[in-house]
């Protein structure tokens, strides 16, 4: 499943940047993150609830970050398993553009999901995803719009 | 009732015997909701099970922690692979030869595999806690192809690393299973080098599912004080069941009792051995109390037997005039992760060389290479003997490809090639003897019923009105006649997992002249107890209304291998007759004591034995009976009961000829059937309305499988099919209405001359609905697309001709 939106964000692009970086606020904006810890500033692990239709599962994943290209973007990858639920893996680019005082977010994703997810779900797996990314724009351009500047 | 004023017709038509369409008598329990299925049986203390599945299709198991679900109060124990293993019940043999994982022995092969089994005090903790089972998984690369599986270096089955030869011969591939071939190869190449005409097609019949509405399930109930196990089960095979259990288990036989209550439909999804089976087995013994295991949906669609998935590679070879001189045919097989097919042992593919179908085709070859993958395991005859209808759906493709290449009309192509009436018993080029058959009368009966020539004018319309732009609608002809080879089967070559495919029958009559029958045989809704009965009526002349019918209890029912692959009457029904006749034997010479006269004296009259020449003096039946068990005759022993294992001769080989009109949306790709007609010569018919209802039933299912029906996977080896949204079951608003017709080729080897009819509606119907889609595109250029023919389908077709401006 490919997934591809763009999002505009009131806040300049490096605070968008750092914010996309800090744990701490994604995991205030990811819906159902119950714990995101930084390893390394590569590497970060997190679990999180998920519903898809009828499946409710906490997935366990592991997400490594590309940097290189900061801040005008980055990629990232990544797995999560959900046991009895299934599983799902993928990556995404995003890309930061200024534009004034505001910053256009924009990300490419693909995912692959398994288990019982993909089978029950896959009708639904696109609109949640949507819904959910929705969600976590709306509450992360809330929360970088009330960032001090640094 | 005055016996002696009566006529015989009318005594006869009192008994409710052969022909008469008796009402079924298990409806009054079924339609009050009074059945008894497995998933109604409640034990005291009874556990419940639940699976942990593998939610990739191909992956190694690096662990399986039990700890969270252990935790769970009310989990009783969490099986594994490691726990089974000391048992040597980890693996099981399969009915194909070959071995499947009952628990993840160290790898998985298909999206749904068990890789623990929870036992809990009740079905909802059992559920909960096998979401708690922790497994780590390291992902393999998965092979959904057979075609690339034979490729491949992935290696499936490890297990079977090195063994080039497995339980049908040499393996060519570590992912192959055996090569199945038949006829003659050299003559056939030869015939279609020479023929005026060869048409080539590559037909696939698609991976679809038998889904019952009752799930696969069973408790089993170790008595630890008796040392007996009773295992209550949906089994197509109860008797089959008992003896593999006893052979997998180490249990004495005699301690296995099997019981099939009764079953919510089987159509092949029931025969075979399960994980579920022998865990709950394995769960009752460790723990002394009965453990029940029901699957759900899902769990039934992507892990318990498939059908078909079968790529036929096909040339048919004619004269310019259209006379049939050679056919070719190699099939991939794909079976999945184990080879679980139920076939009898000599037959890998079933009875796929029944692929001659109707026609009198003088040489023909066949080779069929199966292929494991990783898809759940299966490949069993879904409402059909084993693999007719592949074979049937094959050569009626191969039959219209070969009418398009010829430029001939498809119903005159058949006529010219059928099997003549005069040339029956017919060796076919494949190995089989057709007991009987009369096709040109069936086909011109079919095309005068239907007005076939006022079709083709009407569609001939049509196809004008489309080209002027009057209608967005096409019409197709769909036509099949087909052969069925049912009634496996003769224990000379039919055998499965080594015990011979004969039936059997017990009656006892009682004193007072009523019956109990008990059959080798298991009723999923054929209505044994009413045909079967029916039977017994007209062979010994007491009412089918006082025989009751009993099935399903191996500690009481004769031997018998069970009903699958329309076997149940050609076979048991065989053998109910012939314990019948040992009755009326028995009773002739009771009759004859009774009047005093020699035994060759007295003559069989519907219900009664009379004196020859003397009618007014006679015993009826029930006089009989009621002196078997209170005059003591001479050289007689008391009582009148008979047993009849029966051995089929030969297979019966039922016919029919179905034609469907369909109506075909080419913006949409929406169908609509018109009409459906479908004429089935089943040979001796016992209940009209049973056959009518079989023909309705077998006809819908095959309208499912041709127009929507498929187990799909994605490239991962995700079941994208696995529920019943995505599934498609018709319902009473996808189900067109069917005009039912026969004629009557009685089978010369059959005691009463019936054939069996359950499947042969799935077998015509399945070619009838195909090609209709087929013909309604086949003036645009359309040969060849594959099944199922959903709208989004149907759509591409038109699409791809060109037909969306």
């Amino acid at each position: 499943m490919e997934l591809s939106d763009e999002v505009r964000i009131a806040a300049p692009r490096d605070v968008v940047y750092q914010a996309l970086n800090n744990p701490e606020i994604l995991q205030e904006c990811i819906p159902g993150c119950e714990e995101l810890i930084q390893n390394s500033p590569e590497e970060l692990e997190a679990k999180v609830v998920l519903k898809i239709g009828p499946v409710k599962a906490r997935f366990a994943g592991a997400v490594t970050l590309d940097n290189s290209n900061a801040p005008d973007g980055f990629s990232l990858s990544g797995e999560g398993k959900g046991g009895a639920a299934g599983f799902a893996k993928g990556g995404a680019d995003v890309t930061l553009t200024e534009d004034g005082d505001e910053t256009v977010l924009a990300y490419t994703a693909k995912v692959d999901v398994g288990g019982k997810i993909a089978q029950l779900g896959s009708r639904l797996i696109a609109g949640t995803a949507k819904k959910l990314s929705g969600k976590f724009f709306t509450r992360f351009g809330e929360v970088v719009s009330e960032q001090p500047v640094t | 009732m005055n016996d002696q004023t009566m006529t015989p017709e009318e005594r006869a038509a009192n008994l409710k015997g052969m022909g008469s369409s008796r009402k079924r008598v298990e409806d009054v329990r079924f339609t009050q909701g009074k059945g008894n299925y497995v998933d109604d049986i409640k034990l005291d203390g009874m556990l419940f099970g639940a699976f942990v599945r593998s939610p990739y299709a191909h992956a190694r198991v690096v662990s399986v922690n039990k700890e969270a679900a252990l935790a769970v109060p009310g989990v009783v124990a969490v099986l594994t692979a490691e726990d089974l293993a000391p048992l040597g019940l980890h693996w099981m043999p399969t009915l194909a030869g070959d071995k499947q994982m009952v628990l993840a022995d160290g790898k998985v092969l298909f999206q749904g595999q068990e890789v623990a089994y929870v036992v809990a005090e009740n079905r909802y903790i059992a559920a909960d806690a096998a979401e708690l089972v922790e497994v780590e998984y390291e992902e393999l690369p998965v092979l959904t192809d057979p075609f690339e599986a034979l490729k491949s270096d992935v290696v499936l089955r490890e297990d079977l690393a090195g063994q080039t030869e497995g339980a049908h011969g040499p393996r060519k591939h570590h992912n192959h299973i055996f090569t199945w071939e038949q006829g003659d190869k050299e003559a056939t190449e030869a015939v279609l080098g020479e023929a005026d005409v060869v048409a080539e097609e590559m037909v696939y019949y698609h991976r679809t599912h038998p889904c019952p509405l009752e799930t696969c399930g069973c408790v089993a109930s170790m008595d630890k004080v008796t040392g007996k196990l009773t295992l209550y089960g949906t089994f197509q095979a109860p008797h089959a069941i008992r003896t593999v259990v006893s052979l997998i288990s180490g249990l004495a036989e005699h301690n296995i009792r099997v019981i099939s209550p009764d079953i919510g439909g089987g159509f092949g999804n029931k025969v075979g051995a399960y994980a579920g089976y022998v865990c709950s087995v394995v769960a009752s013994i460790v723990t002394g109390q009965p453990v029940k295991w029901v699957e759900n949906r899902m769990e039934n669609l992507m892990s318990t037997a498939f059908a078909r998935d079968y790529w036929m590679q096909g040339k048919i070879a004619a004269t310019k005039d259209g006379k049939i001189t050679g056919l070719w045919c190699h099939t991939t097989a794909d079976h999945g992760g184990f080879d679980a097919c139920a076939d009898p042992t000599k037959f890998p593919a079933g009875f796929m060389n029944i692929c001659t179908g109707s026609y009198d085709i003088p040489t023909a070859y066949l080779a069929v290479d199966g292929v494991y993958t990783n898809k759940a395991p299966g490949g069993v005859a879904y409402r059909c003997s084993f693999r007719v209808t592949e074979a049937a759906y094959f050569i009626e493709r191969m039959i219209e490809v070969l009418a398009i290449k010829l430029n001939m009309d498809a119903a005159e192509l058949r006529r010219i090639n059928f099997i003549k009436a005069d040339q029956f018993p017919y060796q076919s080029a494949l190995g089989w003897e057709y007991d009987s058959g009369d096709y040109h009368t069936a086909w011109d009966k079919a095309l005068k019923a239907v007005d076939y020539e006022g079709l083709r004018a009407e569609q001939a319309q049509r196809i004008e009105d489309f080209k002027a732009g009057k209608t967005r609608k096409l019409l197709g002809i769909g036509l099949t006649h087909f052969t069925e080879i049912v009634g496996a089967g003769p224990v000379k070559n039919c055998d499965i997992l080594g015990l011979g495919m004969f039936d059997s029958c017990e009656i006892r009559i009682h004193p007072t002249g009523s019956a109990i029958a008990r059959l080798g045989t298991i009723s999923q809704g054929q209505g044994h107890a009413t045909t079967f009965a029916q039977i017994i009526a007209s062979e010994i002349g007491l009412p089918a209304d006082d025989i009751t019918l009993e099935e399903g209890d191996t500690d009481t029912a004769p031997y018998g291998l069970g009903t699958y692959g329309s076997r149940s009457t050609p076979v048991a029904g065989a053998a109910t007759a012939m314990a019948a006749r040992k009755i009326r034997a028995k009773a002739q010479m009771i009759a004859a004591y009774l009047l005093e006269v020699h035994d060759d004296d007295v003559e069989w009259d519907v219900d009664r034995f009379s004196v020859k020449g003397a009618p007014e003096r006679f015993k009826t039946m029930k006089e009989i009976a009621f002196a078997a068990y209170n005059q003591a005759i001479p050289g007689l022993e008391p009582g009148l009961e008979a047993v009849s294992y029966y051995d089929p001769p030969n297979m019966t080989y039922p016919f029919g000829a179905y034609i469907c009109v369909m109506e075909i949306d080419v913006d949409t790709g929406e169908w609509d059937v018109r009409q459906f007609y479908a004429l089935d010569d089943c040979g001796t018919r016992i209940n009209p309305m049973i056959i009518e209802g079989q023909v309705h039933g077998g006809v819908t299912e095959a309208l499912a499988i041709a127009m929507g029906q498929e187990i799909a996977y994605d490239e991962m080896g995700n079941v994208k099919t696995g529920t019943l949204m995505d599934f498609f079951l018709p319902t009473a608003w996808e189900t067109p209405n069917y005009t039912t017709d026969h004629t009557v080729t009685p089978s010369p080897h059959h005691p009463i001359g019936a054939k069996g009819v359950g499947e042969s509606p799935n077998v015509g119907g399945v070619p009838a609905f195909s090609n209709a889609v087929h013909d309604a595109f086949r003036p645009f250029g359309l040969v060849q697309s594959h099944m199922p023919h959903d709208h989004w389908r149907i759509w591409k077709i038109a699409n791809g001709l060109g037909m969306h401006g």
